[in-house]
């Protein structure tokens, strides 16, 4: 079944065809992929399903509904069901972790009672729940601002789950995380994406990752769509192509692993 | 995802805190609403802010207010330059007042930075300085500066000056401790020598900052120095002070009229070249 259709969607930044007539289809409960290198559009193409930035051209659809064409209330109720992780957590470093967890609960709530910053007893726990899958209680009360990166990412990784997510977008979570955490974070996606069956989209610098845990691979370049497929078919002459690597005699995957453990794949 | 009673009562047992605050915390938060709003009120009556008293004094301000009709026009240039040349000696006032304070308060900021000057005691030194320079307010100081320097703008530029030193030093010592320790970092290991980092790492950082509070103070301080003539420091504020005890209400609205239109310029322009000149430096945060 298909849940996500994108459909000749582009951004133009002036002259600049950051997203350049990309059309794909995602089923339900895929955990997908996209690669590419910086300033290829992935990011972008995120936030344009997001809708944390308008289209210049095209459409994006869920199970039928065209999300470009959503306004006011429809379209925060399209963000809260299309959960968003970011690279640099985008937490509110002020506030605290159950706090930060329950922003995900915002979208229900009006101006009276998010100026009390005021959430049921349900969502509290609906919080805490979120922050258990995480081995993130302990930490509940703590600002936000005070934890280490991987803490951080876990906390974001709650406060989209606590938005009872249709799908979730992942824009480089594991960016600025050391191996371990990395790990750690990517684990908790591939969970739930398997105990939820929550359609998962990720962008990833790292290669060995992507083909770790995606079962699908798309890859960018200069704003389109170069690659499309399961990840045994990401060639080294594919990647090559991807990246622009043509004048790099050893261009090597390893160089750019974070996996812990994972010895350097040779270049066949 | 649903949540049960018995994790609510589970979670509730494990982590109290999450659903509600400490009792000594919320006890803590209602004194404070409770003093704020009971002092509020106690000054309300102290200060007899009856109602009353506010409505009759509505009906006198709407007297002076209708003074305004028909506008003061002046006729001739003899008796209009007299108050472009206030207007002027106004705005000269607050330049050389805030150029000379920014000047002096420079260098005495990078004394109270703490990621500049790492010796405590000289640091604080230099900060209580600053409050003390602070704790005078403009119009004190040009009462006091009027007795040693005689009338005119000079003690006016003057009490500016000094006023604005304490302000400054302050303001700029808090954008420079706000800089990133990044780019310093950088340039210390590239074998900068200490003055170098903070010419390459802090300065670039912290200009467009300093900018900014510049052109706000002159603006403030253009506002300001009209009321610094009306105790005889120079200015348009004089002649303003003038008409009002002469009771010739018409001209004293038409110099206000002059005054609002002169602060409004000013404000646009800084504002113009804030943007301007912010934006060449991009978004050095």
């Amino acid at each position: 079944m298909t849940a996500l259709n994108i459909s000749g969607l582009s951004k133009h930044f002036g002259t600049t065809k950051a997203v350049d007539s990309a059309t794909l289809d995602i089923e339900a409960g895929q955990f997908v992929g996209v690669i590419g290198r910086s300033g290829a559009g992935k990011s972008t193409l995120l936030r344009l399903i997001n809708r944390l930035i308008e289209p210049t051209e095209g459409s994006v659809s869920f199970d039928g509904v065209d999300i470009t064409k959503l306004k006011g209330k429809a379209l925060r109720q399209w963000r809260r069901d299309c959960a968003m992780i970011f690279q640099q957590f985008n937490l509110v470093d002020r506030l605290d972790v159950i706090t930060n967890v329950l922003i995900g609960r915002v979208a229900e709530h009006g101006v009276l009672s998010s100026t009390a910053m005021r959430f049921s007893d349900e969502e509290r726990t609906m919080a805490a729940k979120a922050l258990d899958r995480l081995d993130m209680v302990p930490f509940a009360l703590q600002r936000a601002g005070t934890l280490s990166g991987g803490q951080q990412q876990r906390v974001a990784i709650a406060r989209a789950l606590v938005q009872n997510p249709r799908i979730m977008l992942a824009d480089e979570p594991i960016a600025s995380l050391d191996p371990g955490n990395a790990t750690r974070v990517m684990d908790a996606l591939r969970t739930i994406n398997e105990e939820d069956k929550l359609t998962v989209l990720v962008n990833l610098h790292t290669l060995d990752t992507a083909r770790e845990y995606c079962g699908r691979i798309i890859a960018m370049r200069q704003g389109q769509v170069m690659f499309d497929g399961p990840a045994h078919e990401l060639t080294d002459a594919v990647v090559r192509d991807i990246y622009g690597a043509d004048g790099l005699d050893d261009f090597n995957e390893a160089v750019t692993s974070t996996s812990v453990g994972n010895r350097p794949r040779v270049a066949a | 995802m649903n949540v049960t009673e018995k994790e609510i009562a589970h979670y509730r047992a494990q982590v109290p805190h999450l659903y509600s605050e400490p009792l000594q915390v919320r006890l803590q938060r209602a004194a404070v609403w409770v003093g704020i709003v009971g002092l509020f009120i106690y000054c309300l009556i102290v200060f007899d802010f009856s109602p009353a008293r506010i409505m009759t004094g509505v009906e006198r301000f709407g007297r002076v207010l209708s003074f305004m009709f028909p506008p003061y026009i002046w006729t001739s240039w003899f008796e209009f330059a007299p108050i472009l040349e206030g207007l002027l000696e106004t705005l000269a006032i607050a330049f050389l007042g805030t150029v000379l304070g920014a000047v002096i308060a420079f260098p005495l900021s990078f004394l109270g930075a703490k990621n500049i000057n790492r010796i405590p005691f000289l640091r604080h030194t230099t900060r209580r300085g600053y409050d003390v320079i602070r704790a005078f307010e403009t119009l004190i100081l040009a009462l006091i500066f009027i007795r040693a320097f005689g009338l005119g703008p000079l003690p006016g530029i003057l009490a500016m000056a000094v006023s604005e030193i304490g302000t400054f030093a302050k303001l700029f010592s808090e954008a420079i401790e706000n800089t990133s320790e990044k780019p310093v970092d950088g340039v210390k290991a590239s074998g900068g020598s200490r003055f170098q980092t903070v010419r390459f790492g802090v300065m670039p950082q912290v200009s467009p900052v300093i900018i900014s509070i510049l052109l706000y103070n002159f603006e403030s301080n253009v506002r300001s120095g009209t009321i610094l003539g009306i105790v005889g420091a120079g200015g348009i504020g004089f002649l303003l002070s003038d008409r009002i005890s002469a009771y010739k209400w018409d001209e004293a609205w038409s110099i206000i009229f002059l005054i609002i239109i002169m602060v409004y310029i000013i404000d646009w322009l800084s504002a113009k070249i804030r943007k301007k000149i912010i934006g060449e430096f991009g978004d050095t945060k």
